[in-house]
């Protein structure tokens, strides 16, 4: 009925531990400040010996209890307990060398050798509770390294998507998964469950519950089981509420283990299905805009084109290149184009839809070697000039609905080798292509004119 | 005595009562006052805008809508969302599920009811078939129903995701999870989020606005299109598409537009004033606003305004002006987006089809339902590919739920018309457009089309997917609030790749 007894005082050890620090540490100051031959302070001293060493008797006895109690293994708190054991021992050893001599700041120097044993102690103390690297973990990245070792890395699972079958399977695969899904718990400072999966000895070391793969049978270790769980099961791992790993991930996990886990398989030689890998791979995407190096903008020079009317934004964060629309500058005129100047290089993407430019614009364009998109719809332009921006190689797109535009004037078009696709609808040329039919363009002429024909469906209430 | 007299007593009265003491007292706190005020951030400003501890006010701070680029670039710039509020079943549109038409009116096997749910189902329900007739299209061999003959033509543009899932029965909490990452209230929705992270293009428009048709506006109310926790001003704007399209927004009568200027410039000219003298930034940011409005009131009831569209453009969405529809709205979408607002979301009304009436019927009533999005949505991404605004616009279609395999039995009784309750463990959502693998499906269902077996997402994976695609990491992308960064997927979401071009 009083078992609660022993825990609830194996739970008083945080408090204690408290007691022979203190006290300890202001009996040995009273050594340092007495000076030879001085004997004011022994009976303190002496006093203060006793009372820490008492002290550290309890720290020790509720410290046992804690041990005892509350699943500690042996590995974690085997130094601190020795430690404080000897520390405790020693401030007994004092107090009785303070009773025998006269003349206390004899006992200076062998009495930093307690002060030294307390810091050991409380420093072990402090890394069980509160994890190895407590220090380390706020101290800039070179001093880190000076005390060994930065704190792991977690970078998720990347595979390159030629010669992925030559990747050993463990550590390419399944640790890099284990690094990012579960080492912010379970690793060698912070071993949550007395388990870390920061290494192949600590994965085969296993956690408090022993054995984290079953050699006999593997898919039922609880390295794969417990993450199978469903989410709202008590034991299921990641915890509900952190991040839980891809399902390819888990695929991986699993057929890693299928392979009884061998730590030499190549990843080839397990066979995984393609699908599962196909998240991972880190494929250069081939850019749209064009990848150019441009000195990185201005926000000053942005700035003033805003106050001109111009939308300007760069394509994304950080990137140098521009997209510029007339969307609030309907006023815009062929002369305006003048203002964009200084970053002519930096514009990719120009809107000019529904402003007042003429074919004059086309000779201005020529000016702009990255353009990639441009949107010339509702505009006055005739398309006479249109055969101008065949000097620009890079432009991709071309918006030229709701203008004049003719399918010569497409065709003339031609000389731009990167364009993909461009935009005539509700123009001459989307007339003149019912009649004429398609003519053979080395991009995609897109006059829309779509229609849903009426059905018989349309008027039909059930 | 006069009251004068009485006046002059109290004065007299308190003159006395105010000593040397009084003076050196209130010095204290009034000194404190004085030496805290240019520690403080807003009373720190020069006469030309920016901070004498040299922090410039960046365009945000005086105009929460300005522009921004995106973290990341983008595939698409702007977003379509057709809510069909409701939840239409999947397994009369794109599931198609043989399978199931051999098990109608048999007892739903118990492995299926264990230990689940139903919002109206009770006991053991019978099994429901397919109502409606399926085939393939387009080709990528896309399943579509004959209750989408339109849409069916447009297969090849669509990706579809079959085995969506959610974990709300209901249709407020449904909604409400779907627009905004939560079931419950105070989460900005969806196009909240995206409209404080990338701003609006069009100065004289809202970066976010709401249409609604069918007759009511969703069940979770206007908190679907709230802005939860980030500034009110990327909530999203209701527009009306019968009557004034924003309501208020047309001066009164009486008011004319040059009174309206007048006022509008003298209650900025006495805000500057303001500014001049206190310097809180606050004030140019309600400046803007008023000129905002101003020019709103312009561009607003010119975008919305569809009788100037040619007929063939009428034909092809099938809208009649002067309607609150879903085809007008498809149609003032197109408009929206073209003339540069981030957000336009839709939401129509009508679909929760239990078959407790002719209209709730999934053989009658859902049928004559489908026809009227049918040719509005198919009309919508023929329009924006032939604009050339697919390339750049991400449409997104699906209900807050799914519909049950099984024939709802209300109250353990068998209903006047065939019904399927709600569901959550599978339906279809399908995207388009700005950077979206087209003719694409993902997601397998079992059998009766219950629950996915394979592919499944999540809510939060389609977020997760839509922010990829307008160039965020969901992960990144937080607002920080009560004292932690908030994302929209919470602590989920997953990119679904195998949709993303």
């Amino acid at each position: 009925m009083l078992s609660f007894v022993f825990p609830l005082l194996g739970r008083f050890h945080p408090i204690l531990v408290h007691l022979p620090i203190g006290i300890l540490v202001f009996g040995v100051l009273l050594i340092f400040l007495s000076k030879k031959e001085d004997k004011t302070y022994l009976p303190a001293i002496q006093l203060a010996f006793l009372l820490g060493s008492i002290g550290g008797l309890l720290a020790c006895i509720s410290g046992f209890l804690q041990y005892q109690f509350e699943g500690f293994s042996w590995d974690t708190v085997q130094f601190h307990l020795i430690f404080g054991v000897l520390t405790t021992a020693a401030g007994f050893f004092f107090y009785g060398k303070s009773k025998k001599i006269t003349d206390p700041s004899s006992l200076k120097w062998s009495s930093t050798a307690l002060i030294g044993a307390l810091l050991i102690t409380g420093h072990l103390g402090g890394t069980i509770t509160h994890g190895e690297g407590y220090f380390t973990e706020v101290m800039p990245e070179n001093l880190q390294s000076l005390f060994g070792g930065t704190a792991p890395s977690a970078q998720p699972l990347t595979l390159p998507e030629e010669g992925w079958e030559e990747l050993a399977y463990y550590e390419e695969v399944v640790q890099p998964i284990l690094n990012s899904n579960c080492q912010s718990c379970h690793n060698p400072r912070n071993k949550k469950g007395g388990l870390d999966l920061s290494s192949k000895e600590a994965l085969l070391k296993g956690g408090e519950n022993g054995s984290i793969i079953d050699s006999h049978e593997f898919l039922k270790s609880s390295l794969i089981s417990r993450m199978e769980l469903p989410l709202d099961h008590e034991d299921h791992m990641p915890p509900s509420e952190k991040r839980q790993p891809k399902k390819e991930e888990l695929q991986l996990i699993r057929l890693w283990l299928e392979n009884e886990a061998s730590f030499d398989l190549k990843l080839g030689a397990a066979k995984p299905e393609k699908k599962w890998l196909e998240p991972f791979f880190q494929r250069e995407e081939i850019a749209f805009y064009p990848t150019v190096n441009l000195t990185p903008l201005i926000e000053d020079s942005l700035a003033a084109l805003r106050n001109k009317g111009f939308y300007v934004e760069p394509i994304a964060k950080g990137s140098p290149l521009l997209k510029v629309s007339c969307i609030n500058f309907p006023d815009f005129q062929d002369q305006n184009l003048q203002d964009l100047g200084a970053l002519n290089a930096h514009v990719v993407y120009l809107d000019l839809s529904g402003t007042q430019v003429t074919d004059e614009i086309l000779r201005g364009l020529t000016d702009f070697p990255n353009l990639t998109v441009l949107k010339l719809s509702q505009t006055a332009i005739s398309g006479n000039s249109l055969n101008q921006l065949g000097q620009s190689q890079k432009i991709k797109l071309i918006f030229l609905n709701q203008t004049e535009v003719s399918l010569t004037h497409i065709q003339s078009l031609t000389a731009i080798k990167s364009l993909e696709k461009v935009f005539a609808f509700e123009t001459p040329a989307s007339s003149e292509l019912q009649s004429l039919g398609n003519p053979t363009l080395p991009f995609l002429l897109e006059t829309g004119s779509y229609l849903l024909p009426k059905i018989p469906t349309d008027t039909i209430v059930y | 005595m006069s009251v004068e007299k009485l006046l002059n007593e109290l004065v007299g009265k308190k003159l006395q009562t105010q000593t040397r003491r009084h003076f050196l007292l209130d010095c204290v706190s009034k000194m404190g006052g004085l030496a805290l005020a240019p520690l403080l951030f807003g009373c720190d400003l020069g006469k030309n805008g920016t901070l004498n501890s040299g922090l410039q006010l960046s365009d945000r701070d005086l105009n929460p809508l300005s522009p921004l680029p995106p973290p990341f670039l983008g595939k698409a710039k702007s977003i379509i969302y057709l809510h069909m509020a409701g939840a239409p079943s999947q397994l009369e549109l794109f599931d198609f599920k043989p399978e199931l038409a051999k098990y109608h009116d048999q007892d739903c096997p118990e492995s299926l009811l264990e230990g689940r749910k139903f919002a109206f189902i009770r006991g053991v329900p019978k099994m429901l078939g397919p109502q409606a007739k399926f085939s393939q299209h387009g080709e990528s061999g896309a399943w579509i129903s004959d209750y989408l003959p339109h849409f069916s033509k447009v297969a090849d543009e669509v990706a579809f995701l079959k085995a969506m899932h959610t974990d709300q029965f209901n249709h407020g909490p449904a909604q409400l999870f779907m627009q905004t990452g939560s079931p419950r209230l105070g989460r900005p929705s969806l196009g909240s989020w995206v409209t404080y992270g990338l701003g609006t293009e069009n100065q004289n428009l809202p970066g976010f606005v709401v249409l609604t048709s069918g007759g009511k506006t969703p069940d979770a109310g206007k908190s679907v299109w709230g802005s939860g926790f980030l500034p009110s001003v990327y909530q999203g704007v209701q527009c009306r598409s019968k009557g004034d399209p924003v309501l208020y927004l047309e001066d009164p009568s009486g008011m004319s537009r040059d009174l309206k200027k007048h006022v509008i410039s003298a209650i900025n000219q006495s805000n500057q004033e303001d500014f001049q003298n206190f310097g809180d930034p606050e004030i140019l940011a309600r400046i803007n606003q008023y000129e905002m409005a101003y020019r709103m009131q312009i561009e607003v009831p010119e975008v919305m305004n569809i009788n100037d569209e040619p007929d063939h453009i009428h034909q092809l969405y099938g809208t009649q002006p002067g309607e609150e529809s879903f085809a007008n709205n498809c149609l003032l979408a197109r408009k929206l987006v073209e003339k540069g607002v981030r957000v336009v979301q839709l939401y129509d009304w009508g679909w929760d089809t239990h078959g407790t009436d002719h209209d709730g019927s999934i053989d009658m009533g859902l049928r004559n339902k489908c026809r009227t999005i049918d040719r509005p949505m198919t009309a919508l991404l023929l329009d924006l590919k032939q604009r050339g605004l697919l390339e750049e616009t991400l449409v997104v279609w699906g209900g807050e739920f799914g519909r049950t395999p099984m024939q709802e039995n209300r109250e353990g009784k068998k209903m006047g018309f065939l019904g399927r309750d709600h569901h959550v463990d599978a339906f279809t959502v399908w995207m388009a457009g700005g950077g979206v693998k087209k003719g694409t499906s993902y997601g397998i269902t079992d059998d009766f089309g219950f629950a996915g077996v394979d592919e499944r997402t999540s809510v939060h994976d389609l977020h997760a997917t839509i922010l990829h695609l307008m160039g965020f990491d969901h992960e990144k992308f937080t607002y920080e609030f009560q004292g932690r960064p908030f994302r929209l997927t919470d602590v989920h979401g997953e990119l679904i790749r195998s949709v993303i071009a």
